[in-house]
Order: C-alpha cells, then structure tokens, then sequence
C-alpha cells in the first residue's frame, strides 16, 4: 500500500478548446491536511472531480488511496469521501433520512448505520438539527450535515470543495476544529478554500491558477522563501506575476 | 445491490409524499384528463343544427324534415334570416346545414317526379361535413323507400361489433390510458435523473459506489409503480365510469403495460442523457410525447394517413400499445390475434432500454 494518498502526475482536462487543469502533478500523504488553493475558475474543482471519478481526465496519470483514477473509479469511491461547494443533500429530507439514506447506499448494515449516525451526530453536535428538513437548516448547519454524510462510511481521504462557503467566522473555526480531529484519526483531508486563514491550518497547501499548480508546499515556508508576511499577500503576489507573465 | 435500490426507491417515496401538488397530479390527473378527454374527443356527430327553408308547406315536406330529425343526428329548425343572406348563419355559427324545400315538392312527388331540394353544409370541419352528407343521404333514401313503398335489389344488414352503439369513448377510453402511462412515465423518469443532476444530488449518488443498474432499477421502480397506479386508476375509472367493456384478460394488460414501461423508462432515461435542466427534459418529453400521439392512431385513423406517415407510425412505439390495449378491452382477443404487436413491443422496449442503459454514464467525459 503506497503512502500517499493522492498522486497525481501531468493530469489534464481539455473541455473542447479551454484547458482547466494543464499537467498538474501533486503528492498528498496520508494523514495530512493539504489545502488546494486558487482563484475562482483556476480548476479546483475540475480537478477534484477527476479524482473522485466523476470526471474523465483527458491525460496524465493519477491514483486515490492507490487505486487508478481511470480504471478503479469504484474502488476509490469506496474510501473517499466528498463535500461539494454546493450544498447536495436532498432538502426535502430531514437530516436522519439523509444520512439514513447515503448509510445504506453505502452498504452499511441497519445497526451499524444506526449507531454510526448517533455518533456523528454527537461528534458535529447536530443535535435536534437533524430531525429537520436539510433544506429548513441554516447554512453552517446543512455544512455540518453534508459532512457527517460523507464521514458515514469512514473515508479514508476526505475531499473537501470550500466546505465553509458563507458561513460565520465561529462556525467556520469549529468547522475547522472538526476536521482537525479528523486528522489527528487518519483521516486524510484535501481541501479547497477561499479563506488564507483556514490554508494556515494545512500542513500544505498548492495554488493554482489558469489550470496550473503555481506554488506547493508548506504554508510558513511558502510565506520565507517569497519573503511575504501574510499567506494572503502571497496569494495576491503570485496570482498577479502569473497575469503579469 | 438489493439496499442500494431499496434505499433509492424509499428515498422516491419519501419525496413524493412529501410533495402535495405532485400527490395530486399523481392521483387527480388521470380522472381529470379521463373525463376531459373522454366527453371531449367525441367523433359521433350529432345535434347538427338545421336552418330549414321550407317554400312548400305540406305534410310530405313536415314528413322529410320530420325523418331527418328523427335519428336525433339533425335538429331542424325553420331559418329566420331571409334565404338569400342564408350563408351569414354560417358565418356567424348559428347553424351547420342549410335545407331548402322548394315549393311544389309534394305536388311533384304525388305525380312521380323527381324533386331537388337544397343541402348546404358548413364545410369548416370537413370530417363532420362528411358525416352529416353521408346521414342525410341515407334519411333520403330511406325516405325515398317508403313513400313508393319500393323494395330495392339490394339492401345491406348492417351489424357493428365490439362495440354496438358505436360509442367513440369506447374507442378514445383504452387510447387515453394507454397516452397517460407513456407520458408520466417518460415524463418522471427523465425528470427525476435530471432533477438530481440539476440540484447537484446527483453528484453526490455518484461519488457513492452506487452502481448504474441500482441507481437506475432505483429510479425507474418508483416511477413504473406511480405510472401503474394511474394507468389503473384511469382503467378502473373508464370502466366504472363510461361503462367501457372489458372484455379481454386483465393479467395480459398488465403484462403487456409491463413490458411497455422499458419503452417509455428508456426514453425517459435517454432524455435525462441529453438534457441539462428540467426544461429541457419536459420538453423533450413533451415533444415525444405530441409524435407518439399524433402518430398512435389515437385520433387519427393510421389508414387515413398518406403512406409515408404509415410508415413512419411504425416506428411508434405507442402505436403497438394502442392497438394491444384495444384489442384487449373491446375485442377480448389474446396473444393468438395481438403477437405480431407484442414482437413489436418486446423489440422496441429491449432496444430502446438498451440504448438508453448504454448512453448512461455515471462518469462525464
């Protein structure tokens, strides 16, 4: 079993003339949070997407928790687990008949199931949210939510596609508090965000711009060695010498 | 495989119940578009209003309008507006055929002379022209029988079967069920997959290790059940209601509605392949939905259509359905008589399911 749980290696998305993603190469190891950072359009997501198999990529190679993206796509979708940037459970569910509902098409045995939702629920302090129709909850809620569904089966990495879009700073730091926990249990995280603060929780993190992976590495170091104060600088420094260029 | 389904299809359910205009679409529209259509599309022509121009004013002519009211086909009566400006009643709709006894009509009959009168039709509606010229010749030469007491060469004994009284609803009734199942289900299922994909759930199924037979046995139970509700809703309904005869075997309807659903899921499964948002799939659906109908021979005789149109009625799926269902209900006739039509079903449905299973991909390219 390889270390790393992701590898990727000149991977490219063509949609018809427009490149999303231009040989992008990376190395995620397990147990680690890697933040996946970029502009708006750069192809986080379309990148993301290759990797949970629900894209074809057009070339390059790539491998989730060791299995191939093209061949092992149901191998893979076994052990990861995903959170899209757009809310996607179904709103006219309550919290439990969501959960109940992703548990079993995950395989998992009644009792099993039952006792896994009841720890998550405790785990994400869902509380009574979850006997609420997901589309009643506010934003940090139905957050919290889309995430105990995608732990249900305990993935062994976790994508993350700016899971704390729109809500408040509190929830946001608990949200992160959540995740770390996470960490500190194996769970690989790779996430993509907006927020320079949250990229300073990740052990690493990647910026992408037009398709292409402009910096990786760790966030202090990245922050010496282009001698900038904040990742937020940094960010804006090389976004705009990539326009520059 | 068999919890991942279950799941789905308790998931349809939950949703469905959850959704009150969608419970009483489910459970109102098929007695609603039942009574609609089956009191509407009605191809008896009967009531056709009668200006009558009668010059000679005698019993024989009170006896020929008399005759020709009698079947309750024409309802004569005499015209108020002067006979020259006769027409102005058909343009303002106030009547749909115009007689003209001349006067003399009697006295000439008396002597054996041949006499005309006057028979204008309304032509705007050409087929209910033709019916009403084809009574009226019929009436006249009943007529014509009775008064010289003739008996002629040659009389047909007309005898209509499997349906008596010639009722148009027992023809349109089985039609409409056989309409209503196509259009939910290709109507639910299309937008039931597009629905997801639209809202971003369907994304969410997908990075699941749902495979593509639970996911779409899943989606397709729930819709084939709605579908059959409704078909036997409005089959319960027709017979109650309308007093349609059902004279064939049940248990081969729903055999052959069974078969028929692989049709219908296909193409709601296909839709959902080339459609990106509800819209688009309603009106594909929609526009499958008008050819098959148009082209079933629902209302349209399929033998009155040119020959090219004949053809293409058989790439119609509906078009083997409708002629099974009436088969069925007003013939009582079973496989010995409807096989080459049940080929025909087997083909399209194992075809078109296969096409449409095939375009499904739970990856994009």
């Amino acid at each position: 079993m390889n270390s790393d749980a992701v590898v990727i290696d000149k991977l490219t998305k063509w949609f018809g003339k427009f490149r999303a993603v231009d040989e992008v190469s990376l190395r995620v190891e397990t147990g680690e949070i890697f933040g996946f950072l970029g502009a708006n359009g750069a192809g986080k997501t379309t990148t993301i997407r290759m990797l949970c198999g629900l894209l074809l990529p057009t070339s390059g190679e790539g491998r989730v928790a060791g299995y191939d993206i093209y061949r092992d796509t149901e191998k893979i979708k076994r052990r990861i687990g995903y959170m899209s940037q757009k809310f996607s459970l179904y709103t006219d569910l309550t919290g439990y008949e969501n959960l109940w509902f992703y548990g079993s098409v995950y395989q998992m045995a009644p009792r099993e199931l039952k006792k896994r939702i009841a720890e998550l629920s405790e785990d994400l302090e869902l509380g009574n949210f979850i006997k609420r129709p997901a589309g009643s909850l506010p934003t940090g809620w139905r957050q919290r939510l889309a995430l105990a569904a995608s732990l249900l089966h305990r993935p062994q990495i976790l994508f993350l596609d700016e899971p704390t879009g729109g809500v408040d700073p509190v929830f946001r730091r608990r949200f992160w508090e959540i995740l770390y926990r996470l960490a500190d249990s194996g769970t690989t995280l790779f996430v993509t965000t907006h927020y320079m603060d949250e990229a300073e929780f990740c052990r690493r993190i990647s910026i992408m711009h037009h398709g292409r992976i402009i910096a990786v590495g760790n966030p202090q170091e990245l922050l010496v060695e282009h001698r900038q104060a904040s990742l937020q600088e940094l960010f804006i420094q090389l976004i705009t010498q990539q326009e520059c260029v | 495989m068999f919890r991942m389904v279950l799941a789905l299809v308790r998931k349809e359910f939950y949703q469905v119940r959850r959704d009150p205009v969608m419970l009483r679409i489910i459970f109102l529209m098929p007695i609603i578009q039942l009574l609609l259509l089956g009191y509407a599309i009605n191809t008896d022509v009967k009531n056709i209003r009668t200006a009558v121009y009668d010059y000679d004013r005698s019993d024989l002519s009170r006896e020929f309008m008399r005759s020709l009211g009698a079947g309750g086909y024409f309802v004569t009566r005499p015209s108020d507006i002067p006979l020259l400006a006769g027409e102005r009643g058909f343009r303002e709709n106030r009547q749909d055929v115009m007689l003209v006894i001349p006067p003399g009509f009697s006295r000439d009959l008396k002597e054996r002379q041949s006499v005309t009168a006057g028979f204008l039709v309304d032509g705007t509606n050409a087929s209910s022209a033709a019916v009403a010229m084809g009574y009226a010749n019929l009436i006249s030469a009943e007529f014509n029988r009775e008064l010289y007491r003739l008996s002629l060469p040659v009389t047909l004994r007309q005898k209509v079967l499997y349906n008596p009284e010639a009722e148009s609803v027992y023809f349109m009734v089985p039609a409409i069920v056989a309409i209503l199942l196509t259009m939910v289900t290709v109507m639910l299922m299309s937008m039931a997959i597009v629905r997801e994909r639209e809202i971003g759930t369907l994304e969410q199924l997908l990075v699941t290790p749902i495979t593509k037979p639970a996911l779409l046995l899943g989606k397709a139970i729930p819709f084939s059940l709605i579908g059959l509700v409704e078909f036997s809703i409005a089959l319960v309904f027709g017979v109650i209601w309308f007093g349609i005869p059902f004279a064939g075997s049940w248990t081969l309807l729903y055999l052959l509605a069974f078969i028929f659903l692989f049709t219908t899921l296909g193409v709601g499964i296909f839709i959902s392949t080339i459609t990106k948002t509800q819209q688009q799939a309603m009106f594909f659906a929609w526009f499958f939905s008008i050819f098959a109908i148009l082209t079933s021979g629902f209302f349209i005789p399929i033998q009155n259509m040119p020959q090219s149109i004949q053809y293409l009625t058989y790439l119609n799926p509906v078009r083997y359905f409708l002629t099974v269902i009436r088969g069925i209900m007003m013939k009582g006739v079973g496989l010995e008589a409807l096989y080459p039509n049940i080929i025909a079903m087997i083909v399209f449905s194992v075809g078109i399911f296969t096409f449409a299973w095939l375009r499904f991909a739970k990856r994009t390219k």
